[in-house]
């Protein structure tokens, strides 16, 4: 009886073991599948299955970020131009504003040029954005204005990745060495 | 530099020595408030499109033999400039100003991306990829020094 038990146990355990292949975190199986209904660079109401058929990486973030965001979209561009062109062309970067007060859909849509052509400005309403963050378990907030209205936004640093159906799969993180992250991205353009 | 070592040559005429010695304490005495420049490398300011903040980044080593304290910046080019800490919590990232940043002798400290960065606000001029833009880096003591940072794109590494 205790032998099928361990064996039952170990059985269990290995299965909930994440995908060794993977070098960024593997969150597969852990978090739902990508969906949010969100404003584009163009102003139009967007949902998540619109993204669908490529490999989309999520992140949280605000245009008068000086130092993170823009580090990490910067990473991120440069971890896609170290792929081959039609593995990059697979990869898009969903830059989800949380500071709707200060970002709309012209300001992502420059700021998101700056960085190329696969990224992609989103953001809508209080309730559209704590509806996304809470499913994807991050926070974000607002700091104290200064005496020249401007305040800071504190919000997750984490990037979450989703394969081309819409499935999470990795939490990368401005940690992760470079070739970590071009590895896993060219694992998920393949379509892992 | 001792002023003992600074006095004119007993060869000279009285007149002459008075205004020697006087040209040669004015030199002294200026070369003894004026702070030694400290070693500032990799200075470059990563623009972000229209008015959006800039983050400053360098290296700095206090190559002087006295602690000094970095107190703040300013710059032509923005109507303001703040010195501020990126601090990842829990998952959580935020900023933090920072009032001042102490370096004893020989100590180095890097505004690098993730960390210290100056934030530069409010663009006075246009500004593109490739500018030398002019910072001064206000020290304790009412010290300055002007620090030339390169403008480079927001895809800059």
């Amino acid at each position: 009886m205790r032998r099928c038990i361990m064996a039952l146990f170990v059985t269990l355990w290995i299965a909930g073991c994440s995908d060794p292949d993977w070098q960024t975190k593997d969150i597969s199986g852990l978090m739902p599948s990508l969906a949010f209904e969100l404003i584009d660079e163009n102003g139009n109401t967007v949902s998540a299955d619109q993204f669908l058929g490529k490999t989309t990486l999520l992140f949280f973030g605000f245009t008068h970020c000086p130092d993170v965001c823009p580090t990490t979209l910067a990473r991120l561009d440069a971890a896609t131009q170290r792929m081959d062109e039609a593995a990059r062309d697979d990869i898009q970067v969903l830059f989800v504003s949380v500071d709707p007060r200060r970002d709309n859909a012209e300001t992502l849509d420059s700021y998101t040029a700056a960085f190329g052509p696969q990224f992609i400005g989103l953001t809508g309403d209080k309730a559209a954005l704590d509806k996304l963050t809470r499913r994807y378990r991050v926070t974000y907030g607002y700091g104290e204005e200064d005496s020249e209205g401007s305040y800071d936004v504190s919000h997750s640093s984490a990037v979450f990745a989703f394969n081309a159906q819409g499935e999470v799969r990795l939490l990368i993180r401005d940690s992760d060495p470079m070739d970590a992250v071009v590895a896993d991205l060219e694992r998920l353009a393949s379509g892992a | 530099m001792p002023l003992m070592s600074l006095t004119p040559h007993p060869s000279l005429p009285r007149l002459a020595k008075r205004w020697c010695s006087t040209f040669l304490l004015l030199i002294a005495t200026t070369g003894t408030m004026a702070a030694a420049e400290l070693e500032v490398s990799e200075a470059r300011l990563r623009l972000l499109p229209g008015d959006l903040p800039a983050a400053g980044y360098f290296t700095l080593t206090n190559t002087s033999e006295k602690g000094v304290t970095l107190t703040g910046a300013d710059s032509p080019a923005f109507g303001n400039v703040m010195m501020h800490r990126s601090v990842n919590q829990d998952g959580v990232t935020r900023m933090e100003p920072v009032a001042q940043l102490e370096l004893a002798a020989g100590e180095q400290v890097e505004f690098a991306p993730g960390g210290y960065h100056l934030m530069l606000m409010k663009r006075a001029r246009p500004l593109v990829v490739g500018d030398d833009v002019e910072v001064n880096l206000h020290f304790a003591g009412n010290q300055r020094q002007r620090v030339t940072f390169r403008a480079v794109a927001p895809t800059a590494q």
